[in-house]
């Protein structure tokens, strides 16, 4: 068997990647339909979220028409926004701009 | 119609007629193949064509059977709804267990009459059923019944009911 060939300087310097993954946003778009007390209720249940801040969220959809609920990795939006579309609210993923 | 709260679960009694239809109405309306409802329910999540394609072929099957898997539940109490003892009445009991699946399966059923009815923001207000034909009209009245039974179910909960998932969000 062969002796691993030794490596070089630049072989073994590790690779460094500068180019963090951006964080994206879990939107809720207002719907006409949807009770307030059920998005409240459900924001509490997907995310935890006390009921304060879960209705104060729940205005911003209503009175804005739209609220980013939620922010961070993409693989974690992504199973946000299938809870909440699973509870059918209006939800869609967008990346944060640099 | 009245709601009770059981010891396991919610009683909603004095069910005639129309209600006892709209009710028996919610499983159909989730499971509606009508591209205006399907829009609705699985709607675009993502801007990009490619990412959507990728997240249709990911998120969609699993969103497809937990609603089924809802709409099971749904049509189990359906079909266990009794007359009341000398009326015509309907008496339907929600266990504990199954509100999650009714609230969200009623939601479902609002929007897609939404949908199918071609209703807008406006028939939604307070005297909005004023300006619209019979058949909008009937179906906002259904949309206002099936808002009854969600808020009676909501009125109750405990907001403090164990969340979908264990870990901490990041926000």
């Amino acid at each position: 068997m062969r002796p691993p060939r030794a490596a070089t300087k630049e072989q073994t310097k590790p690779k460094v990647d500068t180019s963090l993954a951006p964080p994206w946003n879990v939107i809720v778009h207002d719907d006409p339909v949807t009770l307030m007390t059920y998005v409240t209720n459900v924001f509490m249940q997907v995310f935890g979220y006390p009921q304060d801040k879960a209705q104060r969220l729940m205005l911003e959809v209503h009175r804005s028409g739209r609220s980013v609920v939620w922010t961070g990795a993409r693989e974690r939006a992504e199973v946000y926004a299938q809870k909440l579309q699973a509870h059918h609210l209006l939800t869609s993923l967008e990346v944060v701009d640099a | 119609m009245w709601v009770a709260r059981a010891e396991d679960g919610f009683l909603f009694g004095g069910l005639t007629g129309n209600y006892v239809d709209t009710l028996r109405a919610v499983p159909m309306l989730l499971e509606s193949s009508d591209p205006r409802v399907r829009e609705r329910l699985l709607p675009d999540t993502y801007d990009d064509p490619e990412e959507e394609r990728q997240w249709r072929q990911h998120a969609t099957p699993e969103l497809e059977r937990l609603f089924m898997s809802r709409c099971q539940l749904v049509r189990r109490d359906l079909a266990a709804m009794q007359q009341e003892p000398e009326a015509e009445s309907f008496l339907l009991r929600i266990a504990d267990g199954h509100v999650s699946a009714w609230l969200s399966s009623l939601n479902a059923a609002r929007l897609a009459l939404f949908a199918l009815n071609d209703l807008t923001a406006e028939h939604m207000e307070r005297d909005g059923s004023a300006r619209v034909g019979s058949k909008q009209q009937e179906a906002l009245l259904r949309i206002h019944f099936l808002a009854e039974v969600q808020g009676a179910l909501l009125d109750d909960l405990d907001l403090v009911e164990p969340r979908d998932d264990a870990t901490p969000p990041g926000a």
